[in-house]
């Protein structure tokens, strides 16, 4: 017996356990999962297991036609699909040699800023998810859909638009349109205040959010962490600034920064930069030009040829730098696509450092403010 | 810095570096694989401190890999693809783990999918694909619609029975 009890206090089987943080796991988003290594309730280890949701984008693009595509890279990343569609058709652009007309640019660039900002509510219905604040998911999940509907009647689809193709947009804008995507971003900004009493200046949130797992500058470099939660702590990078693409450099907008990059000031950033998107849809429908071409002519889909070459786009999407890295050899299909995911370092190697010492239960919480999203590596 | 002056100063320290332009703001370096390390030091001094990220492309034809760094500086605002060609039958690189950390992740995604090796690199253990046998999946000899016939194939033959 005493044998026995020597054996289990030396391995401390009493106190260390291994624990499966996902695939089911309700804070968990996707199909991914930490395999954390546990001590009481203190992470000591970190291995992120991905390879659930892993579908082959990057050989399935490889068989088959370049318009083909348009169809099938959506399904990458699911909270905001868009950005592929960009990323994509700014890559054939570019290899072409072509620009596309500016109501195209202007269309892009509002499909752009709605598709963020549901984003964004996703995001924030995944705090109220995690700290079981479930007014808040059911709040932001309502609010989303509105602009769902927008999409819908504009795309025929709520979730995958495959709206923005190669050469411009599917098709110009119906009638009635804008003055409803103005009422819906009226209700929204009228919203925000509710959402600020509602998380942002809960104490019990703040609480929670203060503190949680800050991230240093040159940690944030180092690990290529990008978007919201670089800006988060204090480095005053946007790719829309740095590096436009649709209108951003003809409309006018100020990237916020916060400070300390722990939880909070991810989430306070995550919450003024949903402002900036308000504005700069309101700007985008204001120096829209009001008649022209949405596309250019392009060849036959079925003999489409890209001319050879290779080229790396990147946007700003809700998580971070999401870019493609396309090389053509001047045939039908791509010859190679390699996707970078928003959050694929955060994800997965930021967060075998980031974790160690965390509480259970602030998992799920970091996750939310982090926006990892399994797409990004699982491609 | 501009990417003229940039792309000056590299041509400057690495003679046999090709430079490509590919539009204002990101151009392509190709480089022996010998000296992908010190150019990419080279780089990382000069403030381009993101790895944005790192893949590989399989020119078969020229039986050839060619591995892809790209870098990224938050003060030039530019892109630099860094690429080295290696044989497609011996495909081997030094690891660049000591310059970015990431690089262990990404050099570990790369291995499995293309079956490169990158030597100081100690965590090239398997990562999405669980009891893979087969060759791997991104080289482009490898046939997918052959795999899922082989391995799915009698699963549909006992349902269609």
């Amino acid at each position: 017996m005493n044998e026995l009890l020597t054996f289990l206090g030396e391995e401390d089987r009493y106190k260390k356990y291994e624990l499966f943080f996902g695939p089911n796991h309700p804070g968990m988003n996707g199909n991914f999962s930490y395999i954390i290594t546990v001590e009481g309730h203190t992470i000591k280890r970190v291995d992120p297991d991905p390879g659930q949701l892993h579908r082959g984008f990057e050989k399935l693009v490889e068989h088959r036609l370049w318009m083909q595509n348009i169809s099938l890279i959506p399904r990458i990343c699911v909270p905001e699909p868009d950005i592929n569609e960009l990323v994509y058709s700014r890559c054939i652009e570019k290899l072409m040699g072509v620009e596309i007309p500016d109501r195209a640019k202007y269309i892009r660039t509002i499909v752009l800023e709605m598709a963020r900002i549901s984003a964004f509510l996703l995001g924030f219905s995944a705090i109220g998810g995690s700290t079981g604040l479930y007014t808040a998911s059911h709040w932001t999940i309502g609010d989303r859909d509105y602009l769902l509907d927008l999409f819908e009647w504009l795309t025929g689809a709520r979730v995958y638009h495959m709206y923005i193709i190669p050469g411009g947009v599917r098709r110009d804008l119906p009638e009635g349109w804008i003055e409803k995507l103005e009422e819906t971003v009226d209700y929204i900004e009228k919203r925000l205040s509710e959402y600020d009493r509602l998380i942002y200046n809960n104490p019990v949130i703040v609480q929670r959010l203060k503190g949680l797992a800050p991230i240093t500058q040159e940690d944030a470099v180092k690990y290529g962490i990008t978007g919201p939660n670089l800006r988060a702590t204090g480095i005053k990078y946007d790719t829309r600034k740095a590096v436009p693409y649709a209108a951003y450099e003809y409309l006018d907008f100020d990237i916020p920064v916060q400070s300390d990059g722990d939880g909070l000031a991810r989430a306070i950033q995550r919450r003024e930069e949903f402002e900036i998107s308000i504005s700069l849809i309101r700007q985008a429908i204001k120096k829209m030009p009001k008649k022209g071409k949405v596309r250019l002519d392009m060849p036959n889909p079925l003999k489409f040829r890209v001319p050879k070459g290779e080229v790396y786009v990147k946007v700003e999407s809700a998580r971070g730098e999401h870019g493609y890295y396309i090389v053509s050899d001047g045939d039908t299909k791509p010859f190679r696509m390699a996707v970078r995911g928003g959050s694929y370092t955060a994800g997965l190697v930021y967060a075998r450092k980031a974790l160690v010492g965390m509480r259970i239960e602030d998992v799920a919480l970091w996750m939310a403010t982090m926006d990892v999203c399994a797409p990004d590596f699982d491609r | 810095m501009t990417q003229k002056e940039i792309s000056e100063k590299i041509k400057e320290n690495f003679p046999n570096a090709e430079i490509k332009i590919i539009d204002k703001k990101q151009f392509s370096v190709l480089v022996d694989k010998e000296q992908i390390i010190p150019v990419l030091a080279f780089l990382q001094n000069i403030d381009f401190k993101e790895l944005a990220i790192l893949t590989a492309v399989d020119w078969i034809d020229e039986n050839q890999f060619e591995i892809v760094y790209n870098v990224f500086s938050y003060s030039h605002y530019q892109q630099i693809l860094v690429k080295a060609r290696i044989d497609r039958n011996n495909p081997k690189i030094q690891s660049v783990i000591n310059l970015w950390d990431i690089a262990k992740t990404y050099e570990r995604d790369v291995h499995e999918f293309f079956g490169i090796e990158f030597i100081g690199n100690d965590e090239l253990k398997p990562f999405f694909l669980h009891n893979w046998l087969d060759l791997p999946p991104m080289r482009k000899d490898f046939d997918s619609l052959a795999y899922s016939n082989e391995v799915y194939g009698k699963f549909k033959e006992e349902r269609d029975k």
